[in-house]
C-alpha cells in the first residue's frame, strides 16, 4: 500500500538525513569528516574513541533538526491539502489566510522591540505565533457573514491582508535596514535554529492537527464538489470549514513561528500526492503529511550541505527543487484539460 | 595583515595610486581615496569609487550621508561644518541637533535646502541617490572602507577635505599608535591565538574579507569562519561545534536579541569550550561595524577580551 | 415513507420566496416540481434538504419534523442530483460515488467498511456506470456524469431522490436516457422521486403528479392531465399552449401556439378559403398584421381547423371527412358577404371541397377583392382531374390576383390604398 511506502520513505529519509551534514559522513567534510562507523557509534551512544562533540552533533543538532523538519514539513503539507480543499482551489497554500504575513510582522517586530531580553528566548516564536493567529482571525472575520464562511471573500481578504502586512513587514525591514538581513533566514525559512524544545512544543499539535484533518477526509472530498453538495451528503460545510481553517492555521502558525516562512511545501506536496494517489482525501491527507515530512527533511539536508560550513535558507531549496519537480510532474501527467 | 603605512610612504603611495586609479576607475573595483593636489586653486581627489572630484575651495557646508563619515568628520574637528547627517548618525552626541537628511533613501530636497557644497557618504548609500545631488551641482565623496588602514587614510583624507589637516593627521597618528600598541602584544611570537566566533546575529558571522575578520586577526584571535566562502556567512551549527570556539563574542546592535544565556542554551553547544568556560562576551555593534575612529576602541576591546592577561 | 409539507413559507430577507406551500408525497411516487424561473422550485428543494434550514419545522418525514433530524439523518432521507457537477480535482468515479456513504459512516477511524464497497458497486450497477469506475470524473460527458451523481445519490440509500433539473445540460437522447433511468429506479426500487423539471412534456410523460409553483405559491398539484391545461399554463407561464395527447402513450403534451397577439375583432375582415394545412401561415400572418379573419369551409380534424381553433377565429366547419354540405357552403358565402377581401390558399382540391373554389368565384362576382396564393404549381393538389387548375385559371382571368405570399398581397393592397388598417 502506498501509505506504507511513504512511511518507509520517511523513516529512511530521516535516518539518512541524520548522516548528512557539513561534517559528514555524507556531506562536504569541512572542516573534518566523521566516518560512518563513528557516526553510528555516536548515534547509538556506543563507547568509541571519537571526539566527545560527535554525540552533540548528532543528538543536539541533527536529530532535533531532522525531527523539526519532518514536523514542519508534515504540518505545512497537511494544512496545505486542507486549505486547497476548503478553498476548492489548487493554488491555495497554508499561508493563504494570512498565517505567514501575520507571523512575519510578529517576527520582525520582536526584533525591533527587543523583547527577548525581558521575556526570554521564545519571544520571537511566541510573537510570530500570536500575530499569525490574530491575522487569521481578522481574515476569517472578513470572510464571514452572520456565521457563514464565504471562501471567495475569505480568499480575497487573505490576499488583501497579506499584501497590507507585507507592506508593514517591508516598512519594518526598511526601518531596521542596517539589520534587515537578520530577518532573511526567517523570511525564507530556516531550520538552523532547531532544538529539542521546539520539537517537543510542535510534536503534539502537529500530530493532533494532521490526525484531525485526516479524520475528515471524506467530508473534504464532498466539499470539493461544492458546499451545497457537501451539505446534501451529510457533511456540515460550515463546521468543516471552521474546524479545518482553525486546525490548519494553528499547525502552520506553530511551524512558521519557529522556522520562518518555508514556502512551496504546502503548495506542491499536495499536488504531487494528488498526481500519485488521486484526490480521495482519505488517502491524500496522510500521503501529503508523510511526504511533506520527507520532502522538507531532504530540502533541509541540502540546505545545510550545499555550501560547506554554511546555511542556506531552506525556503530557497524548497522553491528551487520543488518548482521544477512540480512542473515536471505536471507536464508528465497532464493529458490536456484539467488536472487528472 | 600589512603593517600600517608610515607618513612618508603615504606620498609615494598616493602617486602610485594616481597612476592606477585611471585604470581601476573603469574596472568598477573599489578604490582607495586619495588627494591628488591641494592648493589655492582647490582640491583634486579620487574617492573610494575611483571617481575624480574637483573642489574649488574647502567646503563650508557638509552633509554626511552615513554614520562612518559623520564620526570621522567630528573626530577631525570638522563637526562645525556639518549641516546635515543621515538618520543613523548618532555619534558623537552633538549630531542629535543636526538636520537629518534620510538614510539609504536620502531626502534630496532637504539636502538641497541645506545648500551644502559637499556630501560625504559611505558605500552603504546607493550611488544613484548621490548622483541626483551631483546633477544639481552638489559634489560628493564616497568612503568605502575595507581595512583598518583605510580608516586611517580616510581620516587623513577628510582632514585635507575640511582643512583640518593637523587634527586629522594627529588623530590618525594616535590611532595608529594605539593599533600598534595592540598588535605589538597580540602579534608577539609566543601569543597563543584562541579560536574566536564573532557573531552579529544568531549563526551569522564575519567571513574572509570582512572587517570583523581583520579585527579578530589583529586582536590576536583565530576566526573560526576565516576559511568559509563568503564575507558574511551564516554558519552551520555543527560546523561551529566542530570548530569549538574558545571565545564567543556577540555584538549588540539595533535588532539584536541575543544573550549569553541564549547562546549557551543553543542545541548541542553545551560542550563548546567557550560555553563551558563561560567566555561569552558582548560588544557594541557600532564599534565593529562603523569604520571611523571608534573602530580602534573596538579593536582594543576585542583584544582585551581575547587576551585579558596581555591587557590587564 | 411519507413526506408531508404543511404551510411552508420561506423568505430571503424581505422577499417572500415560498408562501404557504402544502403537499404530501406518497411512498414510491414520482412528483414533478414545475414553474417558471424564480417561482421557488429550487428553494423548495433546498428547504427539503435543509440547506435552507428555516423551513424545516414545516416539513415532516414519516410524521417526524425535519428540524429534529441530524445532518446525516437528513442525508439518509434525501439524496440530491443537481443540474450538473464538476470539480477540478482528479476524483475517480468511484471516489465520487463513495462520497454517498458519508451519512452512513459510523466511525471516522475506519477508512472504509465492507458495506460501503457493496453499496457503492450496487449503486454504480443500478445507474449504469459500473464500467466507468476508475475513470476520472472530470473526463466524463455530461450524461455520464449525471449517471455517476445518481449512483452517488443511490449510495446514500435515501428515502427520497431529489433532482434539480437533472437533464438541463443534456442533449435530447441524454434527457430521455436520464428520465428513463430515474423512472426505472422509481419503479423497480420504489424510490420516491421529487424532481424539478423544466420541460413540461418530459414532466408530463414521466411524473405521476405535477406540482406547479408560481411566485412562491402552489398553483396546482395533481396528475399531469389535470394540471397541464392551457389555461393554467397561460396563467403561470404566460405562454399560450395547445395541449394534445401523445398518439402512442396518450400522455398529454403541450405545444406552444403562435405567440402572436390574439386575433382582433375590429380589424379589416378577410375570409380565407383553405384546407389541408395550406392555410396556417396565411392565417397567422394576417392575424399578426391586424386583420380580423374568418376561415371556411374546413373539416373538423383538418390541421387548418386546429390552427384556426388555436387562433380563436370564426370557422365555417364541416364534420370530419364529409363533403361540404349546402348549409355550410351557404354559411361560407355569408362570411364572404361580410368581407371586402378573400384569400384562396393552395389547398388540395377534391370533389368534397370543390365548393370552396366556387365560393371564390362567388366573391369575384360580388365585387370582392380575391387573392390567390401561389403554392408553386397547383398541380399535384388537383384531385379532380384538372378541373381545379382550370377553375383557378378562370378565376385569375376573371380578376383574381395571384400573389406569392401574404406580404406580397399586403404590398399590393397598400399600393392601391385600398385597405386602411
Amino acid at each position: 500500500m502506498f501509505i506504507g511506502l511513504l512511511v518507509v520513505l520517511l523513516l529512511v529519509s530521516a535516518f539518512l538525513a541524520i548522516l548528512v551534514g557539513t561534517l559528514g559522513p555524507i556531506g562536504p567534510g569541512d572542516p573534518e569528516r566523521i566516518s560512518f562507523s563513528d557516526a553510528l557509534d555516536a548515534i547509538l551512544g556506543l563507547k568509541s574513541d571519537h571526539p566527545a562533540y560527535y554525540s552533540s552533533v548528532f543528538w543536539d543538532v541533527r536529530i532535533p533538526r531532522v525531527l523539526l523538519a519532518g514536523l514542519v514539513g508534515a504540518s505545512l503539507a497537511c494544512a496545505g491539502t486542507a486549505m486547497q480543499a476548503i478553498f476548492r482551489n489548487s493554488m491555495a497554500d497554508p499561508f493563504i489566510i494570512g498565517v505567514s504575513s501575520g507571523a512575519a510582522v510578529g517576527a520582525a517586530s520582536a526584533g525591533l522591540i527587543g523583547l527577548t531580553v525581558v521575556v526570554g528566548a521564545f519571544t520571537a516564536p511566541m510573537l510570530a505565533f500570536a500575530c499569525a493567529l490574530v491575522t487569521v482571525f481578522v481574515v476569517y472575520k472578513m470572510g464571514t457573514v452572520r456565521g457563514k464562511v464565504y471562501v471567495d471573500t475569505l480568499l480575497l481578504s487573505g490576499v488583501a491582508i497579506a499584501a497590507f502586512l507585507g507592506a508593514v513587514v517591508s516598512f519594518l525591514i526598511y526601518f531596521a535596514r542596517e539589520d534587515y538581513h537578520q530577518l532573511i533566514p526567517w523570511l525564507l525559512g530556516s531550520l538552523a535554529v532547531a532544538k529539542w524544545s521546539y520539537v517537543w512544543i510542535l510534536v503534539v499539535p502537529v500530530a493532533l492537527g494532521s490526525f484531525l484533518i485526516s479524520l475528515y477526509g471524506r467530508e473534504l472530498n464532498a466539499l470539493l464538489l461544492g458546499e451545497e453538495t457537501a451539505h446534501n451528503l451529510g457533511a456540515d460545510p460550515e463546521f468543516l470549514k471552521k474546524v479545518m481553517l482553525a486546525t490548519a492555521a494553528l499547525v502552520t502558525a506553530g511551524a512558521v513561528a519557529f522556522t520562518g516562512i518555508i514556502g512551496f511545501v504546502g503548495l506542491i506536496v499536495p499536488h504531487m500526492m494528488r498526481i500519485l494517489v488521486g484526490a480521495d482525501h482519505r488517502v491524500l491527507v496522510p500521503a501529503a503529511t508523510l511526504f511533506g515530512a520527507s520532502f522538507l527533511i531532504w530540502a533541509d539536508a541540502l540546505s545545510r550541505t550545499l555550501i560547506p560550513a554554511q546555511e542556506l535558507p531552506v525556503g530557497i531549496i524548497t522553491a528551487l527543487c520543488g518548482g521544477p519537480f512540480f512542473l515536471y510532474l505536471l507536464r508528465k501527467n497532464r493529458t490536456g484539460g484539467m488536472m487528472s | 595583515m600589512e603593517k600600517t603605512l608610515a607618513k612618508k610612504e603615504f606620498v609615494i603611495w598616493t602617486a602610485l595610486l594616481v597612476a592606477v586609479s585611471s585604470v581601476l576607475a573603469f574596472t568598477g573595483g573599489y578604490m582607495v581615496s586619495a588627494v591628488l593636489t591641494e592648493d589655492e586653486a582647490g582640491i583634486l581627489l579620487v574617492d573610494d569609487y575611483g571617481r575624480t572630484i574637483k573642489l574649488d575651495k574647502i567646503p563650508e557646508r557638509i552633509v554626511s550621508a552615513a554614520p562612518t563619515p559623520t564620526e570621522i568628520l567630528f573626530a577631525v574637528g570638522a563637526g562645525d561644518l556639518v549641516v546635515g547627517v543621515d538618520d543613523y548618525s548618532d555619534y558623537p552626541a552633538e549630531v542629535s541637533n543636526i538636520t537629518k537628511v534620510g538614510s539609504y533613501t536620502l531626502s534630496t530636497e532637504v539636502i538641497i535646502s541645506l545648500q551644502p557644497d559637499l556630501v560625504v557618504s559611505s558605500d552603504l548609500v546607493p550611488i544613484s541617490q548621490l548622483e541626483l545631488l551631483e546633477d544639481r551641482g552638489i559634489p560628493f565623496v564616497v568612503l568605502a572602507t575595507r581595512t583598518l588602514d583605510d580608516v586611517l587614510k580616510d581620516i587623513r583624507l577628510v582632514g585635507i577635505l575640511t582643512g583640518h589637516v593637523e587634527e586629522a593627521n594627529d588623530l590618525a597618528d594616535s590611532l595608529e599608535e594605539r593599533i600598534d600598541a595592540v598588535t605589538e602584544k597580540t602579534m608577539a611570537e609566543d601569543v597563543v591565538k584562541p579560536r574566536v566566533y564573532l557573531e552579529y546575529y544568531p549563526y551569522w558571522t564575519y567571513g574572509p574579507g570582512s572587517f570583523g575578520n581583520d579585527l579578530i586577526a589583529l586582536a590576536g584571535g583565530m576566526n573560526i569562519a576565516e576559511n568559509t566562502t563568503s564575507e558574511y556567512p551564516m554558519l552551520s551549527s555543527e560546523f561551529i561545534i566542530a570548530q569549538d570556539p574558545e571565545i564567543i563574542v556577540y555584538t549588540i546592535g539595533y535588532m539584536t536579541t541575543t544573550t549569553a544565556e541564549e547562546i549557551s542554551s543553543r542545541s548541542g553547544w553545551s560542550g563548546i569550550t567557550a560555553v563551558v568556560s563561560g567566555d561569552i562576551y558582548s560588544m557594541d555593534d557600532n564599534l565593529v561595524s562603523r569604520y571611523g575612529p571608534r573602530i580602534v576602541d573596538g579593536l582594543e576591546e576585542l583584544a582585551s577580551l581575547l587576551h585579558p592577561d596581555l591587557f590587564a | 415513507m411519507r413526506l408531508s409539507v404543511s404551510n411552508l413559507s420561506f423568505s430571503f430577507g424581505d422577499s417572500k420566496v415560498l408562501r404557504d406551500i402544502s403537499f404530501d408525497v406518497a411512498n414510491g411516487e414520482f412528483l414533478g416540481l414545475m414553474g417558471p424561473n424564480g417561482s421557488g422550485k429550487t428553494t423548495l428543494l433546498r428547504c427539503l434538504t435543509r440547506y435552507l434550514p428555516d423551513g424545516a419545522h414545516a416539513i415532516l418525514v414519516d410524521m417526524k419534523p425535519l428540524h429534529t433530524f441530524t445532518d446525516r439523518e437528513v442525508a439518509r432521507t434525501f439524496a440530491v442530483v443537481p443540474q450538473s457537477s464538476s470539480t477540478d480535482f482528479p476524483f475517480t468515479v468511484k471516489d465520487i460515488v463513495m462520497m454517498g456513504r458519508i451519512p452512513h459512516v459510523h466511525s471516522r477511524l475506519a477508512t472504509s467498511r465492507k458495506g460501503d464497497a457493496e453499496a457503492v458497486s450496487d449503486a454504480m450497477s443500478a445507474s449504469g456506470c459500473a464500467h466507468l469506475e476508475d475513470r476520472p470524473f472530470s473526463e466524463l460527458s455530461g450524461g455520464e456524469r449525471q449517471r455517476v451523481i445518481i449512483a452517488r445519490a443511490l449510495a446514500q440509500e435515501p428515502k427520497v431522490l431529489l433532482l434539480d433539473e437533472p437533464t438541463v445540460y443534456l442533449d435530447i437522447s441524454g434527457q430521455l436516457e436520464m428520465m428513463d433511468l430515474i423512472t426505472k429506479l422509481n419503479k423497480e426500487k420504489s424510490l420516491t422521486v421529487v424532481a424539478v423539471l423544466h420541460d413540461i412534456n418530459l414532466a408530463a410523460r414521466y411524473c405521476d403528479r405535477i406540482a406547479l409553483l408560481n411566485q412562491g405559491r402552489l398553483e396546482a398539484i395533481g396528475p399531469p392531465e389535470n394540471v397541464l391545461n392551457s389555461e393554467t399554463i397561460l396563467g403561470v407561464y404566460g405562454v399560450d399552449v395547445a395541449v394534445r395527447r401523445d398518439p402512442f402513450t396518450h400522455n398529454v403534451f403541450v405545444m406552444p401556439r403562435s405567440t402572436c397577439a390574439p386575433a382582433r375583432k375590429d380589424g379589416v375582415r378577410v375570409h380565407i378559403l383553405c384546407g389541408g394545412g395550406s392555410g396556417g401561415p396565411a392565417m397567422r400572418s394576417l392575424v399578426e398584421n391586424g386583420f380580423s379573419i374568418s376561415v371556411g369551409v374546413l373539416n373538423v380534424l383538418d390541421s387548418d381547423h386546429e390552427c384556426a381553433t388555436d387562433l380563436r377565429v370564426r370557422i365555417v366547419a364541416e364534420v370530419p371527412f364529409a363533403q361540404i354540405s349546402d348549409d355550410m357552403h351557404a354559411e361560407n358565402l355569408r362570411c364572404i358577404d361580410e368581407t371586402p377581401l378573400v384569400v384562396v390558399t393552395p389547398f388540395p382540391v377534391g370533389p368534397g371541397n370543390f365548393k370552396n373554389l366556387e365560393a371564390a368565384m362567388y366573391a369575384l362576382n360580388a365585387g370582392k377583392k380575391v387573392f390567390i396564393m401561389a403554392g408553386g404549381s397547383t398541380s399535384g393538389i388537383d384531385f379532380v382531374g384538372g378541373k381545379a387548375d382550370a377553375y383557378l385559371s378562370n378565376l385569375i382571368a376573371s380578376g383574381a390576383v395571384k400573389v406569392d405570399s401574404v406580404d406580397h398581397m399586403l404590398q399590393l393592397l397598400a399600393h392601391e390604398g385600398a385597405v386602411k388598417r
